[in-house]
């Protein structure tokens, strides 16, 4: 079982926290540095960090786009009792878990995990609930990702999802 | 073991055949909302299709640039099963791009087997037709009987 990342939405629609498990592209480069050294320009090396983080922010809005059209389209289809539970592509797996005050939850994962709505459940219990509700330093909204990084909950995820892995 | 729904989505996201097997598994819907139902998940998968987090665009950059045609990358996957709690859904996307959808219930085992079923009627009763005109709505009627006494086999056992 691999997890490959995980989000957090706010009732807003704003992405507030986001995190990769990935090993990041530069292994990758690494490999393909040497063969492209020889290649005479190097805009590649000077724009990667920057379109990395605009992909990762872009990435961010196309799951909640795909994510919310599917859930309307489940309580459309199955009742307004029903939720979306998760979906599978040939490659990976996504995992979704909504709470009753509109916190969404998403999780990518390799296709052979079983349902982890139980583990995003868990996360929503004993990190955003323990971490980041019950941190009077906290504000009440987390316009741009504030208060959600700290580091007992940032920790507290890494190890719990290592720890699945 | 029941089987809701059958719906059939040309390569532009239009809705070309809806039929319900089964009363009870999900709401009725009016042809307007099918309508829109069917060109939203086509938006929805071709999205997914690009989600893809193993991919990153450096990566498939340099493997298009180094080694060019040896290593043919994966085509990309959309959707291909997606869980409620009252329903599942299996995706089956032709290569000419039709995509099949097939409701069924969250316990409902050997969907691929039906699907493919269900492909074969396709293909032997809707493209085999001199009359049926391609990415036009699915009106045969010998497609119809086939698919609905396979279903009702499927739902009574």
């Amino acid at each position: 079982m691999v997890v490959y990342s995980f989000y957090i939405f706010d009732r807003h629609t704003e992405c507030i926290y986001s995190k990769s498990w990935l090993p990041p592209p530069t292994s990758h480069d690494g490999s393909a540095a040497a063969a492209a050294a020889a290649a005479p320009p190097p805009p590649t090396t000077t724009t990667a960090p920057h379109t990395t983080a605009s992909d990762n922010n872009n990435d961010a809005k196309l799951i909640f786009g795909t994510v919310f059209s599917l859930r309307n389209m489940v309580r459309k289809l199955g009742g307004d009792d029903d939720a979306f539970v998760s979906f599978r592509t040939a490659h990976y797996k996504l995992h979704y878990y909504e709470t009753a005050s509109s916190l969404r939850l998403v999780m990518l994962t390799d296709t052979a995990t079983p349902s982890m709505r139980n583990v995003l459940h868990q996360i929503y219990i004993n990190l955003w609930v323990e971490y980041v509700v019950k941190n009077p330093l906290s504000p009440v909204e987390h316009r741009g990702g504030r208060g959600v990084r700290n580091e007992l909950f940032e920790l507290g995820l890494d190890q719990f999802v290592r720890g699945l892995m | 073991m029941t089987v809701f729904a059958l719906i059939i989505i040309n390569k532009a996201g239009g809705l070309i055949y809806n039929r319900t097997f089964h009363e009870a598994g999900l709401n009725k819907l009016s042809t307007n909302d099918y309508l829109v139902l069917a060109g939203t998940f086509h938006g929805v998968h071709a999205i997914t299709a690009r989600l893809n987090p193993l991919s990153n665009p450096a990566a498939r950059r340099i493997s298009t640039a180094s080694s060019g045609a040896q290593t043919r990358p994966e085509p990309p996957s959309g959707l291909e099963v997606l869980e409620s709690e009252n329903f599942r859904m299996q995706c089956f996307t032709t290569l000419t791009g039709i995509k099949f959808l097939l409701f069924t219930d969250t316990t409902q085992a050997n969907v691929d087997l039906t699907m493919r079923r269900v492909y074969d009627m396709y293909t032997d009763y809707v493209m085999k037709n001199p009359f049926y005109q391609l990415e036009m709505p699915v009106r045969c009627d010998m497609f119809e009987r086939k698919l609905a006494s396979y279903i009702r086999e499927i739902n009574n056992r």
